[in-house]
């Protein structure tokens, strides 16, 4: 049987049962938002944990002349490894729509016998045979082509010869296909020959027998393997080493998710907020109610005890509401996610501690937001509890107000009436502000990152660069490449690959060189430290501020030990340009005195016409002038490169968005739930304003200006909010993706968004509360005890 | 030894407009089982003295015992318990809880004190009920019963633990005169039944029921008056 006390407890929820459902939604609101972020990455985790430990991934590759069976032999005696396997590479483009894709060729002498990079078979045929292509599945969309169609690949300067795609494959150590823009496929070596390719293979992928070791203890494995392929006669050319265990992908991911995961605690919070206007509002209500209690025994510990679970209850059914809100959006976001790091979560279940966590936090959370007004209500004595005489006019806001002329009585009301319970309107200020500022904030990003990648992407005045073999001299290239019809100008470049030597004998990570003009016109990158290259020999480095991030060793002012062409030379890094590319640049002059090579081998190429199509089609007429001329090209547009690098961080202020979308809906809730508690509190004054003579109209009026009021100050609170919430955003953002925080470029659409927003939110929240104040009438109003 | 003495008693309120004397040197005794009636005018201090009594209110000096406890000196968490069990309190306004029916708002004070096992506790609200003639609406929420018969559950309710002494503040002040006399009679039989009532009202007729009645006029007791009839 339940007690007279918690009988109390449930009907006094189910009296005000719109009042509570507003804060229950609100809390659900909040806590399905931060649901969704938590099981996104139980699921992710999980699923990445296992589906990329499962496939092996190589603790590090080697690209050698060549390899054969012997040496591979001879490696896999090496005690420090558990794994050898031979592959090769190869770019080549492939003709999709009219118009020419990219696409990244990997080749296994056996697919049957793959076990580092384990790929998973999806569809059609698996291994792929001779003369046939298996596609990656992440890129298939971008093939324009199905199971049983053809694919024409062009490697080189070699002609399009059709493929048949025979199957569909997952490879989890690829970032996905259609982010990158390129379309991933898998050959046997003898498929690459009728291509025009090299069929013998040059990479060794190999996996550490100790798998604790971290990048550098896997690096001195990898320098172990380099002597011995060394020692059986051939060359190593680079190597790379990745973090051990995570996705290429996994930074990115994880500094989205924490962003997420603080805006996820932030709605939270916001609708603690709400929760706490709720109870302090009840108990408000209910402060004679405590006092009888308590001259009817009422311990303060009893009475905590009923309103602290008032709040649980309200926590526990938002989180009913919330759960499976935040486990079907959870899913859906984490598959979304997991197939951006190329992985397939649409199995993956929502693990039980993370309903469980999300159960507890729903039912704690209000309970420790009212914990406060709940432990004062419950100490009040008797009789301050009796002679308590509610609410009270208002004083400075009031007094202010009164001051300022011009204004009708109604709209005088509404002013005064939203200041008189100035706590409680705070805090719905503060929920309104917050989402207007993380809104306009990701408006902010939005228009920063844009504004970034125009600042990096402005600063190449060129729209494809385009690699050669054999090196020509430069007039050689500039005039080939000139005389395509849609060229505009041409300037041919060096450069190559280089890897940091340190003293201990081993290099790192390489890195790609592009060597310049240092007048030259087609690149006006500007510096965010340092300076730029002067003319001539002098060995200097200008580095992209990713690659300092990457390798310490690059900071500005330091002379650095370069492996170019199997030589050593010093360099001194004198510049860092907010590159969002992993390059460096020096001059011509420096890099052929290094390299003793004076012959070009890649070009950057400013065209005609500005729309992708008729780039892709110059594109093609260049190739086909420099396959004629005997030489091999591979090129890339500069729009996709940009359009791939945008993808990827849009979609992270998208997400910022959303999460600013829902708080909104926590601050609406919050509006329409503390207007219909201002209605419910002034009742006895509507009922005098009825009896005076108040219509409909002015009653409506006075309770809808009231809002407004609320939401227009919310606004003009947001507009500076949201400037440090976008310099934060975009530092953090910046900094994680650029290396360099982005520039803070406001969007001025931003402001006049929220408040077209925010007035109609206000206008929604208010409209039940407004309705219900016309329902008063002056005679039920004025008994209203 | 009277049942309650409340020995040089003063209490002075702060208000806006500076200190205020509700009472002023009172001594007063009462025995167990007197029906004492405080009559006075609006603001002459017959709450406070109830407040006083019951430690809804603390004296400002002097003492205030309720058999053997020192009221004035109970913690106020101690005070809850106390007044629960020892303190029924009738209001003018009823202040019955209301979303809580008749029976369930005579159960509460058993509920908070524990001073029964929760089986007996409905029938005993039931049987307060009936003895106060209400026992027909102890399912019926308060909003639905008249002025009289929330009054007679609001006496039930206060006697649900057997409280030596109950406290009755102007009963009548909110009822017509003939369900006044209806809840009069409820507390003069509860004191011919050796229930000690202290009532505080402005009603003429109650005085006859009373075994005592007091006058307090600016906040100082005046002499006892016989009571009429």
């Amino acid at each position: 049987m339940v007690s007279p006390r918690w009988r109390k407890v449930l009907r006094d929820a189910w009296l005000h049962k719109a009042r509570t459902l507003l804060v229950v939604l609100a809390i659900a609101v909040g806590l399905a938002g931060a649901g969704t972020v938590l099981t996104r990455w139980a699921i992710v985790r999980a699923v990445v944990q296992v589906g990329y430990a499962a496939s092996n991934p190589a603790s590090a590759t080697l690209r050698v002349d060549s390899v054969d069976r012997s040496l591979l032999e001879s490696l896999r005696a090496l005690p420090s490894l558990a794994e050898v396997e031979a592959g090769r590479t190869a770019s080549a483009r492939a003709r999709v729509r009219g118009r020419w894709a990219n696409v990244m060729l990997f080749v296994r002498q056996d697919f049957t016998d793959v076990s580092i990079g384990r790929l998973i078979p999806e569809a059609g045929q698996w291994p792929p045979a001779d003369g046939a292509i298996v596609i990656e599945r992440s890129s298939i969309d971008l093939t324009g082509v199905g199971v049983g169609e053809s694919l024409f690949v062009a490697l080189g300067g070699h002609g399009p010869t059709p493929l048949a795609v025979t199957g569909i494959a997952r490879d989890v150590g690829l970032a996905p296909g259609w982010m990158e823009h390129l379309i991933y496929a898998f050959v046997t070596p003898a498929t690459l020959a009728s291509l025009g390719g090299s069929s013998t293979l040059n990479q060794v992928h190999l996996v550490t027998r100790d798998r604790t070791l971290d990048q550098e203890g896997v690096r001195a494995v990898a320098f172990e393997v380099r002597a011995a392929i060394e020692a059986a006669g051939r060359r190593v050319d680079d190597m790379d080493v990745p973090v051990p265990g995570e996705h290429i992908h996994a930074g990115q991911i994880n500094s989205m998710l924490v962003t997420q995961a603080g805006f996820g605690v932030l709605t939270l919070i916001l609708s603690a907020l709400l929760a706490l206007n709720l109870v302090e509002a009840m108990l408000a209500g209910q402060v004679r109610e405590i006092g009888v209690m308590k001259i009817l025994g009422a311990q303060p510990g009893q009475l905590a005890t009923m309103y602290l679970a008032f709040a649980g209850l309200v926590g526990l059914l938002a989180a009913i509401i919330a759960i499976p809100v935040s486990s079907a959006a959870g899913r859906e976001y984490a598959e979304l996610n997991a197939t951006m790091l190329n992985f397939d979560a649409s199995q993956a279940s929502v693990p039980w501690w993370v309903i469980a966590v999300q159960m507890a936090v729903g039912i704690v959370l209000p309970v420790v937001a009212a914990a406060a007004p709940v432990l004062r209500g419950s100490r009040l004595t008797a009789g301050e509890a009796l002679r308590d005489f509610g609410m009270s006019a208002d004083g400075t806001g009031g007094r202010i107000l009164a001051r300022v002329g011009g204004m009708t009585r109604p709209l005088l009301l509404s002013l005064r009436n939203a200041f008189r319970r100035r706590l409680r309107m705070a805090r719905t200020l503060l929920t309104l502000a917050v989402s207007g500022g993380i809104l306009m904030g990701a408006l902010h990003l939005k228009a920063s990152i844009r504004e970034t990648m125009d600042q990096t992407f402005r600063a190449m005045r060129y729209e494809l660069t385009a690699g050669i073999s054999p090196a020509l001299p430069a007039g050689a290239i500039e005039r080939a490449i000139g005389a395509v019809p849609g060229v505009r100008a041409v300037q041919a470049w060096g450069g190559g690959s280089a890897a940091i030597a340190r003293p201990d004998g081993s290099w790192g990570n390489t890195f790609a060189v592009s060597a310049l003009p240092a007048d030259t016109r087609f690149l006006r990158m500007p510096t965010v430290a340092g300076r730029w290259l002067n003319p001539g020999p002098h060995r200097e480095l200008v580095v992209g501020a990713r690659l300092e991030d990457g390798e310490p060793a690059l900071a500005l002012g330091s002379t650095v030990m370069l492996r170019i062409d199997e030589q050593f030379s010093d360099w001194t890094v004198v510049g860092v340009v907010p590159a969002v590319l992993t390059s460096a640049f020096v001059t011509r002059e420096a890099w052929a005195a290094v390299t003793g090579d004076t012959l070009l081998n890649r070009a950057v190429v400013a065209l005609a016409d500005t729309g992708i199509t008729a780039q892709s089609e110059t594109r093609r007429a260049i190739h086909t002038a420099l396959a004629d001329a005997g030489l091999q090209v591979g090129s890339a547009l500069v729009a996709e490169n940009r359009a791939s690098v945008e993808d990827h961080l849009l979609l992270v202020a998208d997400f910022l968005s959303a999460m600013g979308w829902l708080m909104l809906v926590v601050g609406g809730l919050g509006l329409a739930s503390v207007m219909s508690l201002a209605v419910l509190e002034r009742t006895r004054e509507i009922g005098v304003l009825r009896a005076i003579g108040a219509r409909h109209g002015s009653i409506h009026l006075i309770v809808q200006i009231e809002g407004l009021v609320v939401a227009l100050l919310s606004w003009v609170l947001a507009i500076p909010l949201s400037v440090p919430m976008a310099w934060i955003l975009g530092d953090g953002f910046g900094r994680i993706f650029f290396k360099t925080p982005v520039a803070l470029t406001p969007d001025p659409r931003g402001a006049a968004i929220w408040l077209s927003v925010v007035v109609v939110v206000s206008l929604i929240a208010c409209a039940w509360p407004a309705f219900r104040a016309t329902r008063i009438s002056a005679r039920a109003a004025l008994s209203y005890e | 030894m009277p049942l309650i003495s409340l020995r040089q008693v003063t209490k002075t309120f702060r208000t806006p407009a500076g200190p205020f004397a509700a009472l002023s040197d009172v001594s007063l005794d009462v025995e167990a089982g007197d029906f004492l009636v405080v009559v006075g005018q609006s603001g002459s201090g017959k709450s406070t003295l109830l407040g006083l009594i019951s430690g809804i209110d603390r004296p400002t000096s002097g003492t205030v015992q309720v058999g053997a406890t020192p009221v004035h000196a109970l913690s106020e968490r101690a005070m809850s318990a106390w007044r629960g069990r020892s303190v029924g309190i009738v209001f003018q306004f009823f202040q019955l809880l209301p979303t809580l029916t008749a029976a369930e708002n005579v159960m509460l004070p058993m509920d908070f004190c524990r001073t029964l096992r929760a089986r007996d506790r409905r029938p005993r609200a039931l049987d307060l009920l009936e003895s106060v003639g209400v026992a027909d609406q102890a399912d019926k929420l308060p909003h639905t019963l008249s002025g009289g018969q929330q009054q007679r559950v609001a006496i039930a309710r206060a006697l649900a633990n057997r409280p030596p002494v109950l406290l009755a503040d102007e009963p009548t002040g909110n009822l017509d005169s003939r369900t006044a006399q209806g809840v009069l009679g409820v507390l003069a039989e509860l004191a011919s039944s050796g229930q000690t009532v202290v009532m505080a009202t402005h009603d003429a007729t109650a005085r006859r029921l009373s075994s005592r009645v007091i006058a307090i006029a600016d906040g100082r007791v005046v002499p006892d008056e016989p009571p009429r009839g």
